[in-house]
């Protein structure tokens, strides 16, 4: 966590590059005093988010109505059609596992690795995490029969004297998924204690908050000794979370990997699988970063030198994933296996063609453009790759789990899928769902972490620094290639 | 507890204090700082964290632990599938995985809370609210006769305030 003052280069230097790097500056935040202002003003709630706030009660709204139909009908109401008895249900499933995975990549891995680009998308990206698992969750229960008994699945002493199969794949997800929504919530509420007693310790606070923020703070007082121990247990979460967030999603992949399934039962899904996570958790961010620095002025936060670098990464998963679909189409012509070979056929030229071209073009094509330094400068143009990517991200879902069960080895097993209204329909409140969370946390609690920002911004000195330095200390400032951005 | 507060504003002129100070032997020393820094853990000179000790027990107690109830439920319900054995250690490395880094975390957790000393509900003394926004606080806790030394020396090094607090 701590970092060091170290002395900047004298003016007569010639100023940094106009690229982004793995450790982005500030230069438009001159002080601690202007971070608080800044990040603290964004709580305030404006007519716009209550807008929002309500239109996602409303999608929710009509997710539950819309469940409580399939409690009382069954699920018949669903647009399942045996054999395909897996449909939109586990494939947002894994779309909201995977959205999670880009959260935690931002927040402990690129911790480990020093990435500074990370600071001031972290926090935003973390609860994106949170939320992203508390929607994936419902969704194994949404796809039970008698969703009452989903605890069935976690090993306890009952008076059946029966104990879960821990061979089943179902129980690892039980597992995994537990551990990884325990781990990121608390991974979430630890970075947020130090900016929590910045909330505490403001002036004109209402005292009801201001007592709820001292509970939540757990009386923080910014020592030297709190500080040693929180940075020790931040990267030790931090170490922890990473081999998390690659088991995770190899585990939900394990799901399908393990059954004998055409297109199923190939040992590239757990990579597959973590890279395609990633790729759509990079998209999200993009989708929920973009407009939250507009509308909270924070621009100079999330600098397009910060948009660029994350740009970058999520330009890598996509080219990983693009390899992990060419090679999946090798194995099926090199392994001579004619159920493989005949399911691929059907996948990308007969039947679902034109989910594999959304896939393909989504997520290999599209990406691609952020070769070009001047798109990945242009958040515009990354809010609309965001969303193609969360599109092209969940048919590749859809074209894991529906043409491999609508195409098995039997031609008379063969058949179709056609989701309901009752899928859609959840499909809808699962997103107000995740939105609704969304937008409650983000007037309660900063969406840019105080304490981090700090870190990054050069301290006051009162000596002169060796190289006549303004002792201020500021980033040296050039002018941004985008016009209206910072850089 | 009796001692003297310095707020600083400057970084160097905290650790300046801190460091007359530790070389005049005065009292104990906590610093109240916004953000970690280096410069004020290498003038304290405090020891490693405990923490990782609570990581690791807790690691290796969660690691055992996953795949101890993975084998026992097995043997305790025997059921043989695909003709492996009925504790197959392929697959329950899964659990012993998984419940490592959940026990392990938690423990991280309790580990911080302990050694932090928090949850705490009152403050303690010293603590100012500026020190979670933009200053840096040094307390020395001291007896009498050392209390105008400490302040002479907060002083000189440039605290915009420097008060006894008890």
């Amino acid at each position: 966590m701590a970092t060091v003052a170290k002395p900047l280069p004298p003016r007569d230097e010639p100023r940094r590059p106009n690229i982004a790097t793995a450790a982005v500056q500030l230069p438009a935040v001159r002080d601690f005093e202007q971070v608080d202002r800044e990040i603290i003003r964004t709580l305030r709630p404006g007519l716009g988010w209550f807008i929002g706030l309500g239109v996602a009660v409303l999608a929710l709204l009509l997710g539950i109505s819309a469940w409580m139909y399939q409690i009382y009908s069954g699920l018949g109401v669903a647009g399942y059609n045996p054999p395909v008895m897996w449909g939109v249900y586990i494939i947002t499933f894994v779309f909201w596992i995977g959205i999670g995975h880009a959260g935690t990549l931002i927040s402990a891995i690129l911790y480990l690795f020093r990435a500074g680009f990370r600071t001031t998308i972290y926090r935003c990206a973390e609860a994106m995490t949170v939320f992203a698992v508390m929607t994936a969750a419902l969704f194994p229960i949404l796809h039970l029969g008698r969703p009452w008994k989903f605890f069935w699945l976690i090993p306890y002493p009952n008076w059946r004297y029966i104990w879960p199969q821990f061979k089943s794949p179902l129980v690892w997800d039980v597992f995994a998924i537990l551990t990884y929504f325990t781990i990121s919530s608390t991974f979430l509420y630890i970075g947020l204690i130090p900016d929590i007693a910045v909330l505490r310790d403001r002036e004109n606070i209402s005292p009801i908050r201001k007592r709820i923020f001292t509970v939540l703070s757990l009386g923080w007082r910014n020592t030297d000794n709190e500080w040693r121990h929180f940075a020790r247990a931040y990267l030790f979460l931090a170490a922890f979370s990473t081999p998390l967030v690659l088991s995770v999603h190899s585990v939900v992949s394990f799901d399908f990997a393990m059954a004998l399934t055409p297109g199923w039962h190939t040992t590239i899904f757990p990579p597959y699988f973590v890279a395609g996570a990633i790729f759509s958790g990079m998209g999200m961010v993009f989708t929920i970063i973009i407009p939250l620095r507009k509308w909270f002025g924070l621009k100079h936060y999330v600098t397009i030198n910060h948009l660029d670098a994350a740009a970058k990464l999520c330009l890598f998963t996509s080219l990983v994933v693009g390899c992990a679909y060419m090679s999946e189409w090798f194995v099926a012509w090199f392994s001579g296996n004619e159920a493989e070979q005949s399911f691929f056929a059907n996948r990308i030229w007969g039947q679902w063609w034109w989910a594999s071209s959304i896939l393909y073009t989504c997520n290999m094509v599209l990406p691609l453009s952020l070769f070009v330094q001047r798109l990945r400068r242009s958040a515009a143009w990354l809010f609309i790759i965001s969303f193609t990517i969360n599109i092209g991200m969940w048919f590749e879902r859809f074209v894991i789990v529906v043409p491999s069960l609508s195409h098995e080895f039997e031609p008379w097993q063969w058949t179709s899928y056609r989701p309901t209204w009752v899928d859609y329909s959840i499909l809808i409140g699962s997103f107000g769902w995740f939105t609704m969370w969304f937008m409650l946390f983000i007037k309660q609690l900063p969406v840019i972490a105080i304490a981090e920002v700090k870190e990054i911004i050069p301290p006051k000195l009162r000596k002169q620094h060796e190289h006549g330095v303004d002792p201020a200390g500021r980033h040296f400032e050039f002018e941004p290639d985008t016009p209206g951005e910072y850089a | 507890m009796r001692g003297v507060l310095g707020a600083f504003r400057e970084l160097d002129a905290a650790v300046e204090a801190i460091e007359a100070l530790k070389e005049k032997r005065i009292g104990a020393i906590r610093v109240f700082t916004p953000t970690p820094r280096h410069e004020l853990e290498e003038a304290i000179e405090a020891p490693p964290s405990p923490v990782r000790r609570f990581t690791l027990i807790g690691g290796l107690l969660g690691c055992t632990f996953g795949y101890w109830i993975a084998i026992w439920a097995s043997d305790y319900w025997p059921l043989v599938v695909g003709g492996k054995p009925i504790a197959s250690w392929v697959p329950y490395t899964i659990f012993g995985f998984e419940v490592m880094v959940l026990i392990g975390g938690l423990s991280t957790v309790a580990g911080l809370l302990i050694n932090a000393r928090v949850p705490r509900l009152t403050m303690m003394v010293g603590y100012d609210p500026r020190f979670s926004h933009g200053d840096y606080g040094v307390w020395v806790e001291c007896p009498p006769e050392q209390v105008r030394a400490a302040e002479e020396i907060l002083t000189q090094a440039g605290a915009t305030e420097v008060r006894r607090e008890r």
